[in-house]
C-alpha cells in the first residue's frame, strides 16, 4: 500500500465516494441534547435537517478525543499505509487539527510511519476536493512530500463563497468571526461568506436566496480561470439553483458535496456554495 | 440682509409651490435656511468693505446649503462674491458684471441644467442688469430692472418645464431668488426690511450643531471658530495632533479658521487657539457620556432580541405562519478594522435602527421635510474614523448638498444619490467587506435602481396631475416619486400603488411603516398584501417616518 490520504468529516466527502476515492474520514461528532452522532455515520444530511429544524434542542458539535484519531491513523499504518497526509478543517474554526497533530505525533513515534497533517485554512469542500483529488494521485503512487506539496499548492488556489439563508446558526454556534458586523441587521438578508485564511469573512448582503447565488456565481465568474468547480449543498434545490447560476460561466463537471451535519449546525439549513480551483 | 428678510416673511408663499402635493420639497425653508447660515456671519461685522461682507455670505451660504435649491443659491452668493473680488464698494456696473458669475456658477452647480428653475431666473436677471446697467441706472434703478426681469422670468417657467403647468404652480426656487431682489430693492429705495424677532430666535433653536449621531467616541469634540493674523493651517492642525488631538480638521484661511478635533483635553486646546487669536462658535460635547449611553440602549436591546430569538421576522411564501413584526434585534457594532465609512441621512427611529444595524458610521438626521445642511453632512463626515467616506443622501433633494461636502473636507468622499430610504438601503446592503473605495462606489450605486419605492402620504393641497385627481387630505400613492394614485381609502390606495410598481414581478416586498401606523394596522396592512401578492415575501419593519404612512420597497 502507498500513501494514504486522511481528512475529518468537515470534508463533506460522502462516505460512499470517500471509500471509492480512498479518502479516510475520521468523523466529528454532533449533540442534539444527550443524543450523540457521528457526523455522517450515525446522521446523514436529510435526517439531520429534519431534525435542525424541528428540534427544540439547539444541536452542538465536538472535537473527537486524540484517541480517535490514534485508531484511526493505527488502522491506516495496520493496512499497509507507508505515510499520511492528514488535512483538516481551519485551526481558526475548530480544535480538530491541534487534536490530530498531537495522535499523529504519537503515532509516528511508535510506528515510524510518517504522518503530515496540514490545517486546511478552510471548510467542507474547500479541502474535501482537493483530498479526493490527492487520494487519485496517492493511489497512483506519489510520494508524501509530493503530496503535501500539491495540498498546499491546491489549498492556496481554492476559493470558497457560501450563501446562508440566516446568520443564525452562525451566530449560535459563535463561529461568526468578521460576520460580526452584520449581526442584528434588522432586515431578513442572505450573507454571502467567503472562508479564506482560514476565517469567515463577510462579502455581501442580498435580500433574497436567487440574487445571493447568482451574486455568487459572478464572483466566482470574477476569479479569473478556474481549473475545477464543486459545489457544496444542504440540499437538492439548493444544489440545483448553484448548478443552474455555475453553468452560465462554467462548462466542465460540478461534483456536489453535501453539507453535513457538522458544517450544517454552523450554516443553517438552505446554506450552499461555490468553491472554485483557480488555475492560479 | 433685506433679500433674507424678504424672503423669511414669504417662506410659507414658496413652500407651497411645490409640484406633488406632498409633505417635502420646502423649498421656501431651504433657501431661507441657507441666507440664515449666509448673513450669520456678517450679522456683527463691524466690516463694511463690499468683498469681504461678500465673501463671508458665500462661505455662510456654502456651509448652510440645504436642498438643491440652497445649493445653487450658495453658488449665486459664491459668484457674487467672485465677480466683487477685491472691490471695497461697488458700482451698479459692478454688480451687474458679479450677477453674470453668479449666473455662471449657478449653472456650472448642476450636472444637467434644466430651464424653467431658478437657474433661468438668474440667467435673464443677470442679462437684465447688464443692459440696465449699460443704460446708466444706479443700484436702485438696477435692482428695479432686474425685480422685473426676474418676475417675468419667474412667470414663465410653467412654459418651460411641463410638470410646473400641469400642477399650476411657478418655479419655488425661482420665486425664491426673485423674492431675494425684491427684498435688496425695497433697501435700495429706502425702504425698511426687517427679519421679525420670533424668525430671529428661531435660528438658534433649529440650525443646531452637533446633533449627528455617531457610535463608539471617546473624549471631547471641540469646535471653533479662530480669527487671527497669518494663521498657518499646517502647522496648526499638526501641533493640535501632536496635544492628543485625533481626527483633526483644520480649514480656512489665514485670517479665519475651523478647528474640529476629538481630545481627552479639551482646555489645553482651547488655550492654544487663545494664544493665536481669538475664539468664536465654541462648541464642546462629552462624546464618552454619549457612547455610555448609547451602549446602555443597545445592551437593552439586546436583552429584547434574546427573549425574541427564533421567532422569523419574514414571512415566506411557502411559511404560512401570516405576517409578522420584526422585533428588533442586537444593534450591529462595526470592527475598527475597515477603512470605509458609510453616512446616510434619515428620518425616523426605525429606519436610524436599521441603517446603524447595516453599519453605518454616522446618520445624519433628515430627509423628506428637513433636509440637512452642507455643514450637518460635513460635521458627520469628519466625525468619521476612517479618511474614505460613503454619502448616502436618501433624497433626491439632499444630492446636491451631499456632493459640496467633497470640497470642504480633506476627506476622500463619495456620494451614492440614492434618492429613497429603500434605494439607501440597497446600497448599503451591496457595500462589499472586501472592495476598495471605488469598486464600493461603483456597485452601490448599480444597486440603486434595483429596488423600487412606493410612498404614502396624504395630500397637502388639491391638485390635477398626470390625469389623476387629488383633493387636500387624499391619500395618495407614489412609486419612485411620481404621484400614481390617490384616493379616501388607504388600503385601496396601497395596494394599487403596489399594483402600479408591479410588485408581482418582484420577490421581496418590505414594508416600513410611519410613527403614526401601529404595529397592529401595519401587520393588518401586510396581511392584505399578502393576500394580494401571495407569491412574494414580506417583511415588517418599523420606519418611524413622519408624514409616509407606508414606504414599501420591492426588489
Amino acid at each position: 500500500m502507498a500513501v494514504c490520504i486522511l481528512v475529518d468529516s468537515t470534508a463533506d466527502i460522502p462516505l460512499d465516494r470517500a471509500r471509492e476515492t480512498g479518502v479516510a474520514v475520521v468523523p466529528l461528532t454532533v449533540h442534539f441534547g444527550d443524543e450523540t452522532f457521528r457526523d455522517g455515520v450515525d446522521l446523514d444530511g436529510p435526517a439531520f435537517y429534519r431534525r435542525l429544524t424541528s428540534s427544540p434542542v439547539v444541536p452542538t458539535t465536538s472535537t473527537p478525543p486524540p484517541g480517535l484519531f490514534e485508531q484511526h491513523f493505527r488502522q491506516l499504518v495496520t493496512d499497509g499505509a507507508t505515510g499520511i497526509l492528514a488535512m483538516h478543517i481551519s485551526s481558526s474554526l475548530s480544535a480538530t487539527f491541534s487534536v490530530s497533530t498531537k495522535a499523529a505525533e504519537a503515532v509516528t513515534a511508535d510506528t515510524g510511519v510518517p504522518i503530515e497533517v496540514l490545517d486546511s485554512r478552510t471548510v467542507s469542500a474547500g479541502f474535501g476536493m482537493p483530498a479526493e483529488i490527492l487520494a487519485r494521485e496517492a493511489r497512483a503512487g506519489a510520494s508524501l512530500a509530493q503530496l503535501k506539496a500539491h495540498a498546499e499548492s491546491l489549498l492556496a488556489r481554492v476559493r470558497l463563497l457560501a450563501v446562508l439563508d440566516t446568520l443564525e446558526y452562525l451566530q449560535r454556534g459563535g463561529r461568526i468571526g468578521r460576520a460580526q458586523a452584520w449581526l442584528g441587521t434588522f432586515l431578513s438578508i442572505k450573507p454571502i461568506l467567503e472562508v479564506r485564511d482560514g476565517q469567515l469573512l463577510p462579502v455581501e448582503r442580498v435580500r433574497t436566496r436567487s440574487k445571493a447565488q447568482e451574486r455568487v456565481g459572478q464572483l466566482v465568474s470574477g476569479l479569473g480561470p478556474l481549473e475545477a468547480l464543486c459545489l457544496v449543498q444542504s440540499d437538492d434545490s439548493v444544489g440545483d439553483q448553484l448548478e443552474t447560476v455555475a453553468h452560465t460561466f462554467w462548462s466542465g463537471p460540478i461534483e456536489r458535496f453535501p453539507l453535513g451535519p457538522v458544517v450544517g449546525t454552523h450554516a443553517g439549513p438552505g446554506a450552499g456554495a461555490l468553491v472554485a480551483l483557480t488555475q492560479g | 440682509m433685506a433679500g433674507h428678510a424678504w424672503l423669511e416673511q414669504h417662506r410659507d408663499a414658496i413652500n407651497a409651490l411645490n409640484v406633488f402635493p406632498v409633505p417635502d420639497g420646502d423649498t421656501g425653508t431651504n433657501m431661507s435656511l441657507t441666507m440664515r447660515a449666509a448673513t450669520k456671519e456678517i450679522a456683527d461685522a463691524s466690516e463694511t468693505s463690499a468683498y469681504v461682507i461678500a465673501e463671508r455670505l458665500a462661505r455662510g451660504a456654502l456651509m448652510g446649503a440645504r436642498g438643491n435649491s440652497g445649493v445653487i443659491l450658495s453658488q449665486i452668493l459664491r459668484g457674487l462674491s467672485q465677480g466683487l473680488d477685491q472691490k471695497t464698494t461697488f458700482a451698479a456696473t459692478d454688480f451687474a458684471a458679479a450677477l453674470q458669475d453668479a449666473a455662471k456658477l449657478a449653472y456650472r452647480a448642476v450636472i444637467k441644467p434644466v430651464e424653467g428653475t431658478i437657474l433661468t431666473v438668474i440667467r435673464e436677471s443677470a442679462e437684465a442688469a447688464q443692459q440696465s446697467a449699460g443704460n446708466g441706472s444706479d443700484m436702485a434703478g438696477l435692482l428695479g430692472d432686474v425685480v422685473t426681469a426676474a418676475r417675468a422670468a419667474v412667470a414663465k417657467t410653467p412654459d418651460l418645464l411641463p410638470t410646473l403647468k400641469q400642477a399650476g404652480v411657478v418655479d419655488a426656487g425661482g420665486q425664491g431668488l426673485t423674492t431675494i431682489f425684491e427684498g435688496m430693492w425695497r433697501y435700495a429705495r429706502g425702504e425698511s426690511v426687517q427679519l421679525s424677532h420670533s424668525e430671529q430666535a428661531a435660528d438658534h433653536s433649529e440650525i443646531r450643531r452637533g446633533n449627528v449621531e455617531i457610535e463608539e467616541e471617546f473624549g471631547y469634540e471641540v469646535v471653533f471658530l479662530l480669527h487671527g493674523e497669518n494663521l498657518d493651517v499646517e502647522q496648526i492642525r499638526d501641533t493640535i495632533t501632536a496635544m492628543g488631538g485625533v481626527s483633526t480638521v483644520v480649514a480656512g484661511d489665514a485670517r479665519l479658521l475651523k478647528v474640529h478635533t476629538h481630545t481627552l483635553t479639551p482646555g489645553k486646546i482651547l488655550d492654544y487657539g487663545v494664544g493665536l487669536g481669538s475664539l468664536q462658535d465654541i462648541n464642546i460635547e462629552n462624546l464618552q457620556e454619549q457612547s455610555l449611553r448609547y451602549e446602555a440602549e443597545s445592551k437593552r436591546e439586546r436583552g429584547i432580541a434574546a427573549s425574541a430569538n427564533g421567532q422569523g421576522a419574514t414571512v415566506g411564501a411557502h411559511g404560512g405562519a401570516g405576517a409578522a413584526v420584526a422585533t428588533p434585534p442586537a444593534v450591529g457594532m462595526l470592527t475598527r478594522e475597515r477603512e470605509i465609512d458609510t453616512v446616510a441621512v434619515a428620518a425616523g427611529d426605525g429606519w436610524v435602527k436599521v441603517f446603524e444595524s447595516l453599519g453605518v458610521a454616522a446618520i445624519v438626521p433628515g430627509g423628506q421635510t428637513m433636509n440637512p445642511s452642507t455643514q450637518d453632512l460635513l460635521h458627520a463626515v469628519e466625525a468619521c474614523p476612517s479618511p474614505k467616506v460613503i454619502l448616502l443622501p436618501n433624497n433626491g433633494n439632499v444630492v446636491m448638498s451631499a456632493r459640496q461636502v467633497a470640497d470642504l473636507t480633506q476627506k476622500e468622499i463619495c456620494v451614492v444619490p440614492s434618492d429613497s430610504l429603500p434605494q439607501g438601503v440597497a446600497a448599503l446592503l451591496a457595500f462589499n467587506y472586501e472592495a476598495d473605495f471605488a469598486t464600493n462606489c461603483k456597485e452601490m450605486e448599480a444597486a440603486l435602481p434595483r429596488v423600487h419605492t412606493a410612498e404614502i402620504t396624504r395630500a397637502v393641497r388639491a391638485v390635477q396631475l398626470d390625469g389623476i385627481d387629488v383633493n387636500e387630505g387624499d391619500v395618495i400613492g407614489l412609486v419612485d416619486g411620481r404621484l400614481v394614485t390617490a384616493g379616501t381609502d388607504l388600503n385601496n390606495v396601497v395596494l394599487d400603488t403596489l399594483r402600479r410598481m408591479q410588485t408581482e414581478q418582484h420577490e421581496i416586498i418590505t414594508m416600513y411603516y410611519g410613527a403614526d401606523v401601529s404595529p397592529e394596522t401595519a401587520n393588518e396592512m401586510a396581511q392584505r398584501i399578502k393576500e394580494a401578492f401571495p407569491e412574494q415575501e414580506i417583511e415588517v419593519v418599523e420606519g418611524g417616518q413622519p408624514y409616509y404612512a407606508y414606504i414599501i420597497s420591492a426588489e
